[in-house]
């Protein structure tokens, strides 16, 4: 027998509210029960739906043009996403910081670039290894310690939101709130098939996305990629099995924290470079790890990009200053009809 | 799990005359719980006698526990039917169906750690008009009322227990044993018709175990409480329960006396087929 | 943030701290997030509920009382409960959904909703005066001060600081609501608030509808974060959603875990201390500009909540374990 009687326990306890019988009569119905047996599927359909609603409302090029900038921005969540997810599982947590850590690595960049005059290129590069630092420097001061006392989860949880505050407004202390820019053109567009895109954006679709496929490919085929996945799904189990354990939380940490620098370039990129960067960012992140299934890295690469596609698309019947409040709402309804999210398998929420 | 050479049965006492005796209190029809792909209870019916003591065994995995927590309300059913004195319970939210007079005990007792072992008691009496925030705002005498009848039950049952000497300090720092003891006697503060107890004797010493059982024999003799516990032990099932029910493979396979029950093939295929 | 202060002179030497005005600020401030907190105390301290969205509950009952008065024109005095009662209902809204959630989970859901309230009131420009916010909704409550003030007068102060009657009030709610909020614990319906912290599944064994309680102390914490939005919306003397960040309810944890998780009279001792500290830290003599001092500011909340999970996670007045067991 697969199942695990010792975690399924907290599976399912019936709900002490009114309401029930409701809830379960829709249960019943067939288009619900199909549902649940294949989310990806009923998910995909859903957003086919969607998108060929829209072709046929506004319009193709509309519909491909907000798509663009959609992709951009669900690149950078992505990044972010499988990093923050990756991390889950070391912490049991959702990281707080992890937001800043993007506004960290724009902010490094920024110091290449900018004031030392440096070449993109070593920005990025520079941004991505002291941010991986910084990652590692923390787990070892202050992640690897506290879970070796076996601090609960709200000492864990407001020390994360402490550390988010003390990056952000370090590095307000030391830069100011004035909007950066990093030296792209933001101007320059590429024109193609009808579609005109700003550069910056597609640099940021192309890298992000070859980024995003050897991570997958990482994930997937190396072992320490799935040493990483098996230590975000069970981390108790995989030390049991012989894992070297700590040198893998060390590797994550260089992946979840480099990526989210990196993340945060493009988002700095593509923005400006200021202190509130990474939070901005930060609830869409959450929302992609959520949407994939806390835990699961490939389900939160793809929910980055859906997500970032779906927002920018609801700019068409939004107001467009509300569209962050569309990842929340998708956030919050996610935890409530779906916590394991569209990728992920019904475990204990 | 020993399966012993044939031995003379010690007499448990004898269930209480009543004129209800022999009519179930509690009945489940066809229970039904999948996790994923698997049926862990698949289609169990089963009875309990009123006033009986009776025992739930089965081999490791038949769905003893997750059956107990269909029941209880913990777990979701996937289908059947269940009454407790003739009332439709399956599927009622576990609050209900303790209210009803039917509570459980945890096999990992749960005991409120960081409260009073006397906090622990209280809180399990049933009908307090000072746990309705109207009541604690508009009705504050009749709150303080019942809260004073409580406490004196509350130590009577500690008495009882032999616990009163613990009454006001932590739950938490009470011994394992005596958290059984709390676990058993906190559910008998709830003034339960019912009383199923999730592997009682689990991980305590067998003194301890005699005690637990003289008790639920005293409770069952003098307030006609009945009892269902889920069991591993075969000494304590042979000679200190009325009715055994068995499990295995999610189903029951067989309820009956103990002695009935020990003779029946399919029941020794399953324990046989399970140690294989 | 220097809109918290809006009255304080930009004093930077020490002699402000011998000021008055100073502490009064202090105080208003304090006395404010003590309230706020007391929510968080009954949800986090005594239910086991991590209510992130509390800063969502100020804004409402903020915002409410605001938009009633000036748009509905009603009365502050019949817009103070209206106003309350709104939040209870936005709580019980948020709450069916959120409150079956992990604790985690529950302060994501809790700060996205906050997070989303506040979006709302910035774009919602016809309701809600969107970045300019609404001003003007406490022409009543000046008229009370006014009478206090005199009266201050006539006991013999001669120049009594302006904002002291708010200081005065703040306090007067704020330990009547620890009073009551202590006295509340103590009956048997905390003993099941109690019980539903220590181990859910335990309560419901016993016959207690363990998802009912959680949702009324998520309700009294609601109207505890409106009142605190009152007093934080007299202070300022207008209402702009800048106000309403999540960075305010991570304060408010700050103020309760500084108390310890275990008393109500311990929040508002975390709360004063918190305060000067924080405040304080404006007007020490520091060769930093204002927007510096301001992210030192934050930098000392953020290190007050590292250090003490780290090092002390009870706080001023809580038990150990009542942390660190916490799960």
């Amino acid at each position: 027998m697969r199942y695990r009687p010792a975690r399924a326990m907290e599976a399912q306890t019936v709900p002490d509210r009114p309401g029930l019988p409701l809830r379960e009569r829709l249960r019943e119905l067939p288009p619900v029960q199909a549902a649940a047996r294949n989310p990806q599927a009923a998910a995909a359909a859903v957003i086919g739906a969607f998108v060929v609603a829209l072709i046929v409302g506004e319009g193709l090029q509309e519909v491909a043009q907000r798509g663009l900038t959609g992709l951009s921005n669900g690149a950078i969540y992505a990044l972010g996403a499988v990093g923050l997810t990756l991390v889950y599982g070391i912490l049991k947590l959702v990281n707080f910081a992890h937001g800043d850590f993007l506004t960290f690595g724009a902010y490094m960049a920024f110091i290449v670039n900018i004031s030392w005059g440096g070449p993109l290129v070593l920005a990025i590069l520079f941004a991505i290894a002291v941010t991986a630092l910084l990652g590692v420097a923390l787990e070892k001061a202050m992640w690897g310690p506290m879970r070796a006392r076996g601090a609960g989860t709200l000492q864990l949880l407001l020390m994360a939101i402490g550390l988010a505050l003390v990056i952000r407004y370090v590095i307000q202390f030391a830069f100011g709130t004035e909007l950066r820019q990093l030296d792209v053109n933001n101007t320059a567009t590429a024109d193609f098939l009808g579609l005109s895109i700003g550069r910056t954006f597609l640099v940021v679709i192309g890298v992000g996305f070859v980024v995003l496929l050897a991570t997958g490919l990482m994930l997937r085929y190396t072992l320490l990629g799935k040493r990483m996945r098996a230590l975000s799904d069970n981390l108790e189990l995989a030390e049991t099995s012989g894992i070297d354990t700590s040198r893998v939380i060390l590797y994550t940490w260089v992946f979840a924290a480099g990526s989210a620098g990196l993340a945060g370039v493009f988002a700095g990129a593509v923005t400006q470079v200021q202190p509130e960067l990474g939070f901005e960012f930060l609830l869409p992140i959450f929302a992609a790890v959520v949407l994939g299934g806390i835990g699961n890295a490939f389900g939160a690469l793809a929910s980055g990009i859906i997500l970032g596609v779906v927002i920018e698309w609801s700019t068409f019947f939004i107001d467009p200053g509300f569209k962050l409040g569309v990842g929340f709402l998708v956030l919050i309804i996610v935890l409530v009809v779906r916590p394991q999210g569209i990728f992920g398998q019904a475990r204990t929420v | 799990m020993t399966e012993a050479a044939p031995q003379p049965v010690a007499t448990a006492s004898p269930e209480p005359p009543s004129e209800t005796n022999g009519r179930p209190i509690f009945a489940a029809e066809d229970v039904v719980k999948r996790f994923g792909g698997i049926r862990a209870v698949n289609g169990a019916t089963m009875s309990v006698r009123e006033g009986s003591i009776t025992a739930l065994i089965g081999p490791n995995g038949a769905g003893k526990t997750t059956f107990f927590n269909v029941i209880t309300g913990f777990y979701r059913p996937d289908g059947g039917r269940a009454t407790f004195q003739d009332k439709p319970v399956l599927g009622r939210p576990p609050y209900a169906i303790a209210r009803l007079g039917m509570v459980r005990t945890f096999q990992i007792t749960k005991a409120l750690r960081r409260m009073s072992v006397i906090d622990n008691m209280m809180l399990a009496a049933p009908d307090q008009p000072g746990e309705r925030l109207g009541n604690v705002v508009f009705r504050p005498r009749a709150s303080r009322r019942r809260e004073r009848a409580v406490r004196e039950r509350a130590i009577e049952l500690l008495e009882v227990f032999n616990l009163t000497k613990l009454a006001e300090d932590y739950a938490g720092t009470l011994s394992g044993g005596q958290r059984k003891l709390l676990e058993l006697s906190r559910a008998l503060m709830a003034r339960p018709r019912f009383l199923l107890l999730d592997e009682p004797m689990a991980g305590i010493n067998p003194t301890l175990g005699r005690r637990l059982l003289d008790h639920m024999q005293r409770l069952r003799a003098e307030e006609g409480v009945t009892f269902l516990f889920v069991e591993h032990d075969m000494e304590v099932v042979m000679n200190h329960s009325d009715r055994v029910v068995v499990m295995a493979e999610g189903r029951v396979i067989a309820q009956g006396e103990p002695h009935e029950v020990r003779r029946d093939q399919a029941v020794i295929d399953a324990y046989l087929g399970a140690t294989a | 943030m220097t809109e918290l202060l809006p009255t304080l002179p930009l004093a930077i030497d020490l002699e402000a701290f011998a000021s008055l005005g100073f502490w009064t600020g202090v105080g208003i401030l304090a006395g404010t997030y003590t309230i706020f907190a007391l929510g968080l105390q009954i949800n986090v301290g005594f239910t086991g509920i991590f209510n992130f969205g509390q800063a969502g509950f100020m804004a409402i009952g903020a915002y409410s009382m605001a938009i009633l008065v000036t748009d509905a024109e009603l009365s502050f005095w019949l817009a103070l409960p209206i106003a309350i009662l709104i939040t209870i209902a936005f709580g019980l809204l948020i709450g069916l959904p959120a409150l079956r959630l992990r604790t985690d989970y529950l302060a994501i859901a809790t700060i996205a909703a906050a997070e989303a309230l506040r979006l709302f009131a910035l774009n919602a420009r016809d309701l809600t005066g969107g970045a300019q916010g609404i001003f003007g909704f406490d022409n009543d409550w000046d008229d009370v001060s006014d009478s206090i003030l005199s009266g201050l007068e006539s006991l013999g102060w001669t120049n009594p600081e302006t904002l002291f009657p708010l200081f005065l009030v703040v306090w007067g709610v704020a330990i009547v609501l620890i009073i009551a909020l202590t006295a509340l614990q103590k009956t048997p319906w905390g003993r099941v608030l109690r019980a539903v912290r220590e181990d859910e599944d335990a309560a419901r064994a016993l016959g207690k509808n363990a998802f009912a309680y959680k949702l009324q102390s998520l309700a009294i914490a609601a109207a505890l974060g409106a009142i605190a939005g009152f007093f934080l919306a007299l202070n300022l003397r207008f209402i702009i959603p800048d106000e309403f960040l999540p960075i305010f309810t991570f304060l408010g944890y700050a103020v309760l875990v500084l108390g310890g998780l275990a008393s109500y009279w311990g929040v508002a001792v975390g709360s004063i201390v918190f305060w000067t500290l924080f405040e304080g830290l404006r007007f020490l003599e520091l060769p930093f500009d204002e927007v510096q001092i301001r992210a030192l500011q934050f930098i000392v909340l953020g290190l007050v909540l590292i250090l003490l999970m780290a090092f002390r996670p009870q706080g001023m007045f809580g038990k150990r374990q009542e942390m660190v067991l916490g799960d």
